[in-house]
């Protein structure tokens, strides 16, 4: 694993979180550990916690897990997945998504720490884009 | 002991999402603390919302400060990725 702090999009569509995913390589660098959680089990509009799970065990490469989730039932999913097997290393943030996702996986990329990267993210809620 | 450090780049580019996230990865290899300002605004580099939000445009000049043991050095590595910015 790449070590640096993994990042899990969580979204009710698929296509959404890959590409914000695609959107973070871009600008943070490949090596970024962000994996999509995007949609149901079966590829539809939704959330899975299955989908879930799987993201974030495999965004965790020791540094910890920052879970972004968009909005409603995203949120809902990623707190039980998080409450069924509660890590002090992998958190839910409350941010915008785009913003948020952006701000914590560069930061990540330049192998800051977990409460740096959370800082980022909540951080991105005041920034004005204009 | 803390050095003031200032100079100023034309942009050969839009200081776009992709160099802005390259500003950020210069920038967090040093101690100093980088400032850069456009248009009387003025933003954190290593915040790649607010680089990206300064909205600086192509032939148009950043104003770059750093303060802090290794000023120059950050200077001159985020002016060099601001000035190859495609």
């Amino acid at each position: 694993m790449t070590g640096s702090v993994g990042i899990v999009l969580v979204s009710h569509s698929a296509e959404l979180a890959a590409g914000l995913r695609e959107l973070l390589l871009q600008v943070g660098g490949q090596s970024l550990a962000v994996e999509a959680a995007g949609g149901t089990d079966e590829g539809g509009i939704g959330t899975s916690y299955d989908l879930v799970r799987a993201a974030i065990e495999k965004a965790d490469g020791g540094a910890g897990v920052l879970v972004i989730p968009d909005l409603g039932s995203s949120v809902l999913t990623a707190r039980v997945v998080l409450d069924d097997r509660p890590a002090p290393d992998v958190v839910i943030v409350d941010a915008p998504f785009v913003e948020g996702a952006m701000a914590a996986a560069v930061i990540a990329g330049t192998g800051a720490d977990l409460a740096a990267a959370v800082a980022a993210a909540e951080e991105a809620r005041d920034v004005r884009k204009l | 002991m803390s050095v003031n450090s200032e100079t100023a780049v034309v942009l050969p580019a839009h200081l776009h999402a992709r160099p802005a996230g390259q500003v950020v990865q210069a920038a967090a290899r040093f101690q100093a603390d980088v400032e850069i300002e456009y248009a009387g605004k003025v933003a954190n580099a290593r915040g790649v919302l607010a680089v990206m939000a300064l909205g600086a445009t192509a032939g148009t000049t950043v104003t770059l400060r750093a303060t802090g043991p290794d000023a120059a050095e950050a200077l001159d590595a985020v002016v060099a990725v601001l000035s190859a910015a495609q």
